[in-house]
């Protein structure tokens, strides 16, 4: 089940390489709202995410990824890949070690929108 | 660096944002989770109770140490799956429809914290009845019909 493993390493902060990509549009900006990513991510967080990340590389376990929500229309989701499913579906989960902020949803690899590549901004 | 993002962020915030919020996606939500917490709370209430407490045996003092280990944790589970329905699942209107909503579940929260510090029977059997309540209220706000059993 497992393909392979990204060591967890916290979340670069967007520096100047980033800025520049976000600058010319190969970067989106988002802002986090719940608790089910901390400590790495807090609500008010803003990230930056990369569209193109997938197209030529499968997700990775460890990546964390932004996706469209499997049954909740319009609802996008921050996650962390924990697993891939033998069908080729993922499964994402945030990393809140409390049980109640958290739980497994799994989506298909289509409904990946990107990986998160850095924290533009901290919550204020 | 940190500046100019900061700034960015402050004056032009992201207009998109991403949910790290699992209980919108999942929407799962049954008081019988805290339920069950209680009734193992109460259970183990009853069992330190029950022992002899002029019974200085190792093995006396090895179960009344796990039981009252097993009851805490089971009273603070209750609690936790309590505030988790009270703050997640419950919306103002159904504040408007159950307007002693806040006070049961204020109360309920009170109790589990209660029977986890104390070996109080009484409050562990009223924790119960308060989390009936509750499934009342939160089927009625589901429009099922959910007939309330306990396991014991």
């Amino acid at each position: 089940m497992v393909l392979n493993h990204r060591e967890f390493s916290g979340m670069r902060e967007s520096k100047g390489k980033e800025i520049f990509l976000w600058l010319i549009r190969l970067r989106q900006r988002y802002r986090v709202t719940g608790a089910s990513m901390r400590p790495l991510l807090s609500a008010g967080d803003e990230v930056l995410v990369d569209p193109q990340a997938y197209l030529c590389q499968s997700p990775r376990i460890g990546d964390i990824v932004v996706a469209r929500h499997p049954t909740q229309a319009g609802l996008q989701i921050i996650k962390r890949i924990k697993a891939v499913r033998e069908d080729g579906d993922y499964q994402l989960q945030g990393d809140n070690p409390d049980p109640a902020q958290n739980s497994p949803s799994r989506v298909p690899a289509k409904l990946i929108l990107g990986r998160v590549t850095s924290r533009f901004a901290p919550a204020s | 660096m940190k500046l100019l993002t900061r700034t960015i962020k402050q004056f032009f915030p992201a207009q998109k944002t991403v949910s790290a919020h699992c209980d919108g996606p999942c929407g799962v939500y049954d008081p019988a989770s805290a339920r069950i917490a209680a009734e193992a709370a109460l259970s183990m209430t009853k069992k330190i109770l029950a022992l002899d407490p002029n019974d200085r045996s190792h093995a006396t003092a090895n179960s009344l140490s796990r039981f009252i280990t097993i009851k805490e944790e089971q009273a603070q589970l209750a609690k936790t799956d309590l505030l988790v329905l009270w703050t997640d699942y419950f919306k103002p209107p159904h504040l408007e429809e159950y307007p002693d909503l806040h006070d049961t579940f204020w109360q309920a929260a009170k109790l589990c914290s209660a029977v986890k510090v104390e070996v109080n029977l009484e409050k562990a059997e009223e924790l119960l009845k308060a989390i009936n309540k509750i499934h009342t209220i939160f089927w009625a706000t589901k429009k099922r019909e959910m007939p309330y059993y306990t396991a014991s």
